[in-house]
This record gives structure tokens, sequence and C-alpha cells, in this order.
């Protein structure tokens, strides 16, 4: 097997450059293992060389983010690295967010594996956990050693493109990705068998986590609706004929904004719907089955609402990731707010 | 209910010039076998097509997938759809293990919406459809044939060539006899009273589409206001309830060989008693939903008095969320339940997979993840789909729904999502 | 699809009438329909006003 070439990234500290005094120290590199790298090449044994370690002071890196990290993917390059071992930061934070950015951006950037370790609670984790391995490290630098042996062994596996294993298996965080796996029996045998233990009390290990949602302060009420501005918006596919945007039928990205000035009505002939997720044969023969601007229009007019807003929001709510579904609701909600709309109903299929 | 499958194992299956069992060899009559199919008006041209295991060989436009069965005894084959209204679910029934009736539909266009199986190759290792010997069936609409009623033809001439190759094995004597005997659930023998009572709750349709008028899943009824009900496990083992037209992960094959009725069946006497299941339909309005689920949960707590239950649905979100309610109000009467979910997540997040959370659901099984995607390699041959086959008989680049038989959210297959 | 709103955590939810045509009802003589549609847009219209402090279901009375 080929010994790979490693790279390290470690902190002033760590890197022997000093303690907080040096935290402003910009990058360098020196060939070799120094300093906690030490650690690295010695749980590498044969398999790899530690060609050089980059060093960079934590608040430099901290005030300067982006630039920062660049400087660093340079400097990473022209060692042309097979594997890159940042940290473990433990519990420094500012430390752990810069190994999971310089990871981040030389997986990316380079098609590098990177590998990185940290406790549970550095800030680092929650930041990068999805994009890069981050192993799970205790608090004590005195166990520098087995929790880098740990890091390293994770490392190769990626350097060699083995398959990791679970989370548990491994010792890295949970990166909240799925991926479809074959199992020895189906899904009926694995649920006659779950049933039966959380019927016998016994403990159960769900295949599915249990969902958290946050929740959303609410916004105070409308005062006088009679001079509030309603919008009208919808996750039901609503798309003006041709669908001029492109609003994708499924895991939409992309909402419209369709104006709605002058209109008493909508006119099914100039609407279409997109959606896939229900039949939509209702709402197109009447899309105020769906955005109810006869209705909305009329209680304008006899003054019941101020102000019916002259746009209306529509994307397709199936499949939709809820990463785009929160950027596209914040994104309406800004130019609603903007508009100086009081108040939203959103028709949702 | 006493249901006896006599079952007779096929290793390989040819064109023959007489349908006939020779050893575990089974020889086609295609030509009658396709006279059979254009029978139907509706139809105006059908053709056959067989496909083996470890063939380099794709077939696309996949509908639904059959089971070779065929009652014997003047039982009646799929009553209500083929045959004559009759109970299911007793009397002997012929089966040929290792043979299914695989039905495309010429009527789709785009290869996005191409169920696919392929027979050898990484794709073949997700589904059971790789490792059954595959009589494919084709058949293109007659004029004036519209799209439901093409649909309807093509399963019945799917279901017709279930039954009549399952009759070649009519007078041999059974490789394996199968007894699934499961009397009333009020009849519980005194050595067994202390067993836990399981229910299974099965949602055969969902209403987000609703059913044409003949697209019968229940005993040939398309269940358009069905209300949830009871009925024995043998029935819907023999015939009684079928995949509708756009079930989706779901095959006829998977109902007929239903796995959890199986994993029941297995333990039941043993450590749990198999007490019935209940039917129901995912509705497409909040005041619907909760009368079913209300119903559902009625039947199996109050009813077969079980003491836990599994549940399965058959659609995406809504289906998800209907699923959801009727156990757990199940739950709050104090039965215990397990459910079968797919990861509804479309970025491969954890945080997307589930979309409910209700007090007590915490068993959850998953089928798998329908969005995530893989590569299928370039194969020799492509089935049922041969005007596509500029680009689908090289390499293709499918979500795993796209792979029929990978994902059976009956719970039939062995993928799962793990989180990683 | 209330309960996936309570879920998340939208505040003022009013139940419409159905997945297919939330704001109506195909079997309804037009007329019949938009009278529906009205009463659900005014209930939209009530819960806008209403205090509420965690997620609130405005159902028909």
């Amino acid at each position: 097997m080929q010994t790979l070439r490693v790279v390290c990234y470690l902190n002033q500290f760590f890197g022997q450059l000093g303690g907080e005094e040096k935290a402003g120290v910009g990058p360098d590199v020196v060939p070799g293992a120094v300093g906690a790298a030490r650690a690295v090449q010695q749980a590498l044994g044969d398999a790899g060389t530690v060609v050089a370690t980059v060093r960079c002071g934590d608040n430099y890196v901290a005030e300067r983010d982006a630039t920062a990290i660049a400087e660093l993917v340079s400097l990473v390059t022209a060692q042309r690295p097979d594997l890159l071992v940042a940290g473990p930061a433990f519990q420094a934070g500012r430390y752990g967010v810069a190994c999971g950015a310089l990871c981040a951006a030389v997986q990316t950037q380079l098609g590098v594996p990177a590998v990185s370790g940290m406790h549970e609670e550095n800030p680092g984790v929650d930041l990068y956990r999805r994009q890069v391995y981050i192993a799970q490290t205790g608090g004590d630098t005195a166990r520098m050693l087995d929790e880098v042996r740990r890091i390293v062994g994770l490392g190769l596996k990626l350097a060699r493109k083995e398959p990791i294993g679970s989370p548990a298996a491994e010792g890295y965080f949970a990166r909240g990705l799925t991926h479809n796996v074959l199992t020895e029996s189906n899904a009926a045998q694995r649920a006659t068998a779950m049933l039966l233990a959380k019927l016998a009390g016994a403990p159960v290990t769900s295949e599915v986590p249990l969902p958290t949602f946050a929740p959303v302060p609410a916004p105070a009420r409308v005062q006088d609706m009679r001079r509030a501005t309603i919008a009208l918006v919808t996750d039901g596919g609503l798309v003006p004929r041709g669908n001029p945007d492109g609003i994708e039928a499924l895991a939409a990205t992309r909402y419209g904004a369709y104006e709605i000035a002058g209109l008493t009505q909508l006119d099914p002939t100039q609407y279409d719907n997109v959606h896939r997720g229900y039949d939509t044969t209702y709402v197109k023969q009447d899309p105020h089955r769906l955005v109810p601007v006869d209705v909305a229009r009329e209680l304008e007019q006899a003054g019941a609402v101020g102000k019916l807003h002259e746009v209306v929001y529509s994307t397709t709510g199936v499949a939709t990731t809820l990463a785009h579904s929160q950027r596209m609701g914040r994104e309406i909600a800004a130019k609603l707010k903007a508009a100086g709309v009081n108040g939203v109903i959103l028709t949702s299929t | 209910m006493r249901l006896t499958l006599q079952w007779s194992q096929v290793n390989a299956v040819r064109a023959g010039a007489v349908t006939r069992l020779v050893g575990q060899d089974l020889e086609v009559n295609l030509e009658e076998l396709q006279a059979l199919g254009e029978a139907d008006p509706r139809l105006q041209r059908v053709r056959l097509d067989l496909a083996h295991p470890g063939e380099s060989c794709r077939i696309g436009r996949v509908f639904d997938v059959m089971a070779p069965r065929a009652k014997l005894d003047g039982g009646e084959d799929f009553p209500g759809v083929l045959g004559a209204l009759a109970r299911a679910g007793s009397g002997r029934t012929v089966a040929l293990a290792n043979v299914a009736v695989v039905v495309t539909d010429q009527q789709l266009q785009s290869t996005g919406t191409l169920a696919l199986i392929d027979m050898a190759g990484p794709g073949a290792a997700l589904t059971e459809f790789a490792r059954t010997h595959n009589v494919v069936l084709s058949a293109w609409p007659g004029a004036g044939t519209g799209r439901s009623e093409y649909l309807a033809a093509i399963r019945l001439a799917g279901l017709k060539a279930a039954v009549y190759l399952a009759r070649a094995a009519d007078d041999r004597p059974a490789d394996r006899v199968e007894v699934l005997d499961l009397p009333a659930p009020t009849r519980v023998p005194p050595a067994a009273q202390h067993l836990p009572r399981v229910a299974y709750v099965f949602q055969i349709h969902s209403h987000q589409r609703p059913t044409g008028v003949d697209e019968g899943i229940l005993y040939g009824d398309p269940i358009r206001r069905m209300l949830p009900t009871l009925v024995h496990p043998n029935e819907v083992l023999d015939g009684a309830v079928m995949r509708g037209f756009m079930g989706r992960n779901a095959t006829t094959y998977a109902i007929q060989n239903h796995p959890i009725i199986r994993a029941l069946y297995a333990q039941h006497g043993q450590t749990l008693w198999f007490v019935g299941v209940v039917l129901t339909v995912a509705q497409a309005t909040e005041p619907e939903r909760v009368r079913s689920a209300s119903m559902a949960a009625g039947l199996v707590a109050e009813v077969l008095g079980a003491d836990g239950a599994v549940f399965t649905k058959i659609g995406g979100g809504a289906p998800h969320v209907d699923m959801a309610q009727a156990a757990a109000q199940c739950e709050a009467l104090g039965v215990k339940t397990t459910l079968i979910v797919e990861d509804m997540s479309t970025d491969g997040s954890s945080e997307g997979m589930l979309l409910f959370n209700f007090p007590g659901l915490d068993a959850l099984v998953n089928v798998g993840s329908s969005q995530e995607v893989l590569t299928l390699p370039a194969v020799a041959r492509v089935l049922g789909a041969d005007d596509l086959a500029p680009t689908i008989q090289g390499e293709v680049s499918t979500s795993y729904t796209g792979l029929c038989g990978a994902i059976e959210q009956t719970g039939a297959s062995r993928l799962v999502a793990l989180i990683q | 699809m209330t309960p996936v709103a309570v879920m998340v955590g939208a505040n003022r939810i009013v139940p419409a009438a159905g997945i297919i045509h939330p704001m109506g009802n195909a079997e309804l003589a037009p007329a019949e329909e938009k009278a529906l549609r009205r009463r659900i847009v005014e209930r939209a219209l009530q819960a806008l006003q209403a205090d509420v402090a965690q997620p609130t279901v405005f159902k028909a009375p």
C-alpha cells in the first residue's frame, strides 16, 4: 500500500508557537510533524508521512474568516497531500471552527479527504458536522495520542476510499445525512421484532429520529383589519400559464411573484399548476380554490380588509427540503414586510 | 379460515409448444398467452418476453408485478376483478415460486417515470424481481381506449397471465405445502391467552388521487369512500386486495406475499396472537382523516382487542400523516404501535426524515430513502421500453423509487436509510 | 395536514376544505362554493386578529 502524504493543521498552541499571546499570528508551514502533529505521525506509523504542518493563530483565522482560510488552503495545496488532519481541537472553540472550515474548504476545492476531532460542545461541531467527518474527542488534552489514533484511523479510511461505518462504530459526530443500505432482514421482520420488544417493555432503537422544531414566536395580531394590507401566498403550485419562472414540480428551490393589481378574479386560462403531490384538476378548473383572490377582493372592496396586496407568492410544497422551505419563507417574508404587508393568508395543500 | 398454498418450485422458464411444468422447468406457450391477452378489445397488441435472473437485461416502464396463483376446486381467482365475487382466503391455491408476471405501461413517455428492474448488476441486488423468472407483458391500447381503461386492461392481462401460468401446476403434487390457518380473534385457546394480541393496520390507497371507476382495489371495489374495515389476513394473501394504478413503491406481488402478514403468522401462537387486519384509506381532508383514525383505532383496540399493532402506508407525505394519526389514537387507547415509514427527506438530511412527532410513536422502521440517487451500468438488452433503449440501455441514473421492488412500503424490501 | 402545521410551529392555523381544493369544493354549486370560500377566508382574517401564544387551530364554529 502506498504511503500517504499527510498534512496537519494546528493552532498556535498545539503548533508550539506560544499561548494566547500568539493567537494573532499568521499562517506558516514547517516541514514534517511538529508539536501535536507528532502524535499524528505516531498514529500513522508506516501508513503515511506527515510531510508538513500548517499552523495559524486562532484569532488570525477568527478575524479574517474566508481570507484566512484561503491562505491556509494555498499552503495545504502546495504540499500535494492525500489527507488533511486538522486538530484535534478538543474544547477550543475558535480552533474547532478553523479546523472545520479548513477541512470543508480542502474537500471542496482540492477534492482531498479531510478529518478533524473535537469535543461535542465545540461550536465547530454544529457548524461543520454535515460537511466534514469530525471524530468525537473528550476534553482532556493529556489523552492526545488515544484521540489522535481514532482520528487518524478514520482519516485513513477516507483517504483509501474504504466504507465508513456508523457514527457509533467509528466514533464521529453523526453528519445527519441518510444513506440507503441493504440489510439482512426486511422491514416487516424488523417491525415485528420491534413491536414485540416494545410489548415486552424492552428498549427499542427507532430507525428514524423524532424531529424537533424550534417554536416560532407568534407575531402580534393585526390590530385594525380595516386598515391592514393582507397578502395571499400558496405552496399549492399555482403558476402563470407556461410557468415562466420555471418553478419546479418537486423539491422546489424557487418561488414566483405574480401581480394581481386591478384583478377581481383569476382567469383559469391564464394559470396553470405544476404541483405533483395532489390531483390538481380542481384548482386548475378554478384557481380560486387555491388562491382566493375573488373573495379577498370583495372583502377589500367592502372595507373589511384595508388592502389586498398586489403580489401573490407561489411555490410547490411537495418534497421541498426543510432548508429551501425556510429560505424561501424568509425571503418572501422580507419582501412582504418591506412592502408594508400586515398579515398573510398562506394556502397549503 | 384455512388457506392451503401448494407451491411448485420453478428454476427455469422457457417458451414451449405446451404450457406445462417439466420437473422444475416451466414451459410456456407464449402464443396462447398472447392470444389470451389480445382477446380484450381494449388492447390491440400484446407482446411477451422472458427475462431471467443473471441476464444483462433491464425491464423498463414497469406498471405492476403479479405472482402466479390459481385457485383449485372451483375457487375464484382475484375475485371481483378477474373472477366472480367470492370470499378469498380459504381452500387450496397453487402457487409458482421464482416466477413473476411483470406488466409494463406502454403509454408512459418520459424516462423519468419509468420503473426499472435490472436482472443483473448492482440494481439486481436491491430487488426480489431480479431473482424471479419474469414473464414481461407489454400491451398497446386499442383505438379509442382511454388512459384508465388501458390501465384496467393491462392489469387484467397481468392477472390472467398470473393464473394461466399457475395452472401449469394444477395436477402436480406440490413441492411444498404451506398451510395458513387462523381462527377468528375471539377463539383463542386457553394455553395461548397470555400471548400479546397483535393486529396489522394496512393502508391500501391514498385519496390524494381518487381511484378510477374501474380501479378495483378491495374485491374489485375502487374504495372511494372506504371507512376502516376488517378482513382476515388470508384474504389479503389470496387475491382480495391489489395495488391501485398509482401506488408508489408497491406491487401486487408484495401484497400477495404480504411480508407483515407472513412475519406475524411466523410468530403466531409462539410470541404473539395475530388477531386480524384493519384496512384503511389515507384521506384527503382533515375531518375524514380524523374519522378514519378514530374508527381504525376503535377496531384495533375495542373490537380486535389488540395489545399491539403494526402500521404501513402507501404513498408519500399525506398518507404518512394519516397513518400516524391512526397510530397515535391507538397509543392513546393503550395499544403499542410500530410504524413502517420511508425517509421523507429530499436532501438526505436526517432532520427531514420524518414529518410528524406524535406522543408514543417512538418505534419506527424505515424502508429507505426514495429520493437517493444511484447509477446503474449499461446493459445488453432492454425489455418493455425498447424505443427508449438509446437513453436507458446505457448507464442510467435513477432514484431508488424508480427501481421496482427496491423500496416496498409494505416492508418486503431490505433497504434501510441509515443516518451517518 | 393540520398536524404538520402544528408541528413545524405555525401559530395561526385554519383547517381548509381538503388537499385537492383547500379553498373550495367542486361538489358544490358555484354560489355555495364561493360562500364556503368566503367563510374560510373570513376565519383566516379572524385568526390574524386573534392573540395567540402557540400553534392554535381555528376550527369552524
